[in-house]
């Protein structure tokens, strides 16, 4: 059972028009395509996704499974939509709620265990391993956890292990974590215990795994942690997002895409022919960067990520940038440390991400390290001065000479 | 009942490009880094919004067969759609392999009768252009034609084409199938428009000759007796008869005579020859007038060179004017000119492969290889500080003897 509703209001405009497993990742691929990579690696033949955010570009992009080969007679995607119930129309009001909402898609398969896990992390793993675990522990539920630095412990549910394995203490999001073994989000259930536990956690209004369902479990139940010290990021911030992305073009950082065998929907809705492969011009020049099919590069890219179809006119320059899918850069602008959404059109000598490094009055926690983002179909018009934690909305076109650091439109 | 249907001639060894068609029909050569050539007479006749395909093939169909796939990727798939393979069969009485173009649809005209189409459109998959179909199938009924034949003008006379002379009321007054000096600047596209009922009666009488090719055989008798029609194609089409054309039409790319988003070229992206699971091109070198797809690692020089997915240049070497297939890896401070070498090649460090000897045309194809192309078939080794000179072709797999190849040389 996939969780994909998740609303990564922190990464702000990016998730705006979509669910934060749905944000563009690394050039070509989503945020949830390395969970859905994960479960079809691992064999996992059925597959629940739970969706309730701006669905529509992740249905899209899921189509029916085929890209990770979950597609055939005993092979399966499902959708599962919040629906109307006989009483009461039914969002899901929280990750268990959701799940509890779906046994009955759970009870059609009959399977011996449920792995629930969320769609919103980078990180490869194969599920398999955590179910040998989980039997060979002969528990009732497991939760993977990873170690984090202790200072961000505070922001994930937090778990201490004794010398077994099985979790001694649980706590959700804690000002004083009792250790840095945060979980993953990802758990396995015994499925007849799953589904007791979510009735009567559900009958008494309890609708979180980490705050209802797992508390529970732990006074009846053998509840297991599974430690994993592999690349895992929450890509929940914009900073996070933004490094994480970087991670591809750096060495060593244990960021393997190709080596995961990470597999995306390559086809694009509305899109008659197929994207052809990059063109670099006579005055092209590129150093460490990602540069993916159809886009047209006639200026400087430095250390940056670019999306299918992005076009750089002679003598821009774009550094330490990540650009969505079919963006124009008009000629001689000057684009550092950006990110900027599809099929924004940036005119010419624009100049964004200079400046002082004031935060962002309205999300000062959103952005604050020197990062703008643009919004999708935004438009800046020629010799635009744009400063650094910057945020121009969705579908803006900038009618101003320039935008101070730190400010929003 | 289908108003047209197609047929795509897909099946035609060539010898005439070397190693390149050893194990693969034209029509499956890569091209433009992640096509294959059939794809242009295939997303030609998507746009049109034909329903119905039979691909005629007999040479190794296998990468054609799997390439096609359902058809998904050219939307010939749903209930009144769809693009069949037809191979050659046992008949009744013999094997009969296809003896020519004209055979290939004769012995397939249980499928045309399937359809029962009021004309048919044939087309040869190895050429490149976009054209738009439909066109041709008006001027192909204004005329109440008995037959249309697709023309395009061609400033370098060749002996490998068809000619014709088209008469103002559009009327095709003359055919040469590749004649030694050419009645005109037309030649042949291998496109034809054909009245059902009249094409298979043609067929039928061709049947008992010792020939079937359209060319040859069918234009040339047609014309004095039929309403035959000649229609002037006048926008880019290319074709890859040598490794010297082939070579060219590549380069238009580079030069910007192919502007592939604007044709809306599909193929199969999930093939390895196109996207597959690959990430997007890496890229930390110089890279000028070249096209590079995903999953390309490139650290070296590149310059007005076409790279397919998966190829990897390391740093220090320098590729010009070249055509590289899918996942070939380039070693260190090696030196590429005027190269085209196919899949899964490992070229090692120091190598300098072409780029002397250009004048000394090959020994053995003296008539073919003379331009200073240097061929590496598929799966080549090349050991370190190998140096191969210009108008060499080395087959597939073959093993190096020595580390110095004379220009011209021929390995297997």
């Amino acid at each position: 059972m996939l969780l994909a509703g998740g609303v990564g209001s922190r990464l702000n405009i990016l998730a705006r028009q979509r669910a934060k497993p749905a944000i563009p990742f690394s050039a070509i691929y989503r945020i949830i395509d390395f969970t859905m990579s994960n479960i079809a690696n691992s064999s996992i033949d059925v597959v629940g996704v739970l969706t309730q955010y701006k669905p529509l570009s992740l249905m899209g992009h899921l189509n029916s499974g085929k890209p990770w080969d979950l597609f055939g007679r005993t092979r399966i995607v499902e959708i599962l939509p919040p629906k109307t119930g006989e009483k009461i129309s039914d969002w899901y009001k929280g990750t268990s709620d959701a799940i509890y909402q779906n046994l009955g898609f759970i009870q059609d398969y009959s399977p011996h265990l449920v792995l629930v896990v969320s769609g919103d992390h980078i990180y490869h793993m194969n599920y398999n391993e955590l179910v040998a675990y989980h039997i060979s522990k002969k528990a009732d539920a497991t939760i993977c956890l990873i170690k984090v630095p202790s200072e961000d412990a505070h922001h994930f549910g937090i778990a201490q292990i004794n010398n077994e394995g099985k979790i001694v203490q649980w706590v959700e999001k804690p000002e004083k974590p009792p250790s840095n073994l945060a979980s993953m989000g990802i758990y396995l259930f015994n499925t007849d215990i799953l589904t007791t536990t979510l009735q009567r956690v559900a009958k008494k209004g309890g609708v979180d795994f980490a705050k209802d369902v797992i508390p529970v479990m732990l006074r009846k139940n053998r509840v297991y942690g599974y430690a994993l010290s592999s690349y895992w990021r929450d890509v929940g911030t914009i900073d996070a997002y933004w490094k994480t992305n970087m991670d591809i073009l750096q060495k060593n950082t244990g960021l393997q895409i190709e080596k995961w065998h990470i597999k995306t929907n390559h086809s694009v809705k509305g899109e008659v022919g197929d994207r052809p492969s990059a063109y670099f011009g006579s005055h092209s020049e590129v150093s460490n960067s990602l540069i993916a099919r159809g886009c047209i590069i006639e200026g400087h890219v430095h250390n940056s990520i670019l999306s299918p179809g992005v076009k750089i006119h002679r003598g821009a320059v774009v550094s330490d940038s990540i650009i969505f899918h079919d963006t124009t850069i008009g000629e001689k602008s000057v684009i550092e440390n950006c990110i900027i959404d599809k099929v924004v059109t940036i005119g010419n000598t624009v100049t964004i991400g200079q400046g002082k490094c004031v935060p962002n009055k309205k999300f000062p926690s959103h952005l604050y390290s020197g990062i703008s983002i643009v919004g999708k179909k935004a438009v800046i018009p020629a010799h635009c001065k744009i400063g650094k934690n910057c945020i121009i909305n969705p579908g803006i076109t900038v009618e101003k000479k320039g935008m101070r650091s730190g400010t929003t439109i | 009942m289908e108003k047209v249907i197609a047929l795509i001639l897909a099946g035609g060894r060539v010898d005439e490009l070397l190693c390149l068609t050893e194990k693969r029909p034209k029509s499956a050569l890569p091209v433009f880094g992640i096509y294959r050539i059939i794809d242009f007479v295939l997303s030609n006749l998507m746009h049109m919004g034909i329903n119905n395909v039979g691909v005629l093939s007999q040479y190794r169909p296998y990468a054609l067969v799997r390439h096609i796939g359902t058809g998904e990727h050219w939307d010939f798939i749903g209930r009144k759609r769809g693009i069949r393979m037809l191979p050659p069969y046992r008949g009744f009485k013999a094997s009969d392999w296809y003896k020519g173009t004209a055979d290939a649809v004769y012995q397939n005209l249980s499928y045309i009768e399937e359809f029962k189409p009021q004309h048919i459109l044939v087309a040869s998959a190895d050429h490149i252009y976009r054209m738009d179909y439909k066109p041709l199938l008006r001027f192909h009924t204004e005329n109440n034609a008995d037959a249309t034949i697709c023309f395009t003008k061609l400033k370098t006379k060749s002996t490998r084409f068809g000619y014709g002379v088209i008469a103002e009321n559009g009327q095709l007054t003359h055919y040469l199938e590749k004649p030694e000096s050419p009645p005109s600047d037309w030649v042949s596209m291998t496109v034809y428009c054909f009245k059902t009922e009249f094409l298979i009666d043609v067929l039928k009488s061709n049947v008992l000759e010792n020939s079937h090719e359209f060319g040859h055989d069918i234009i040339p008798k047609i014309i004095n007796h039929n309403r035959v029609f000649g229609f002037a194609f006048k926008e880019y089409w290319a074709y890859a008869r040598t490794i010297e054309t082939y070579f060219r039409t590549n380069m238009d790319l580079l030069n910007r005579k192919v502007n592939l988003s604007e044709w809306q070229i599909r193929t199969n992206l999930l093939e390895r020859c196109a996207y597959f699971d690959r990430m997007p091109a890496r890229i930390s070198g110089n890279v000028t007038d070249a096209v590079v797809s995903e999953g390309c690692i490139v650290q070296g020089t590149v310059t007005n060179s076409i790279l397919s997915p998966g190829v990897v240049v390391k740093a220090g070497t320098e590729i010009s004017d070249s055509v590289i297939f899918h996942d070939t890896i380039i070693e260190k401070q090696a030196k590429l000119h005027k190269v085209i070498c196919d899949k899964d090649s490992v070229i090692g460090e120091e190598c300098v492969i072409g780029g002397f000897g250009e004048d000394v045309p090959s020994r053995e194809f003296p008539d073919l290889l003379n331009s200073g192309i240097t061929l590496l078939g598929r799966n080549s080794t090349i050991p370190a500080k190998t140096r191969i000179g210009a108008n060499t072709t080395v087959y597939a797999s073959a093993q190096l003897s020595s580390t110095h190849i004379e220009p011209g040389s021929t390995i297997r």
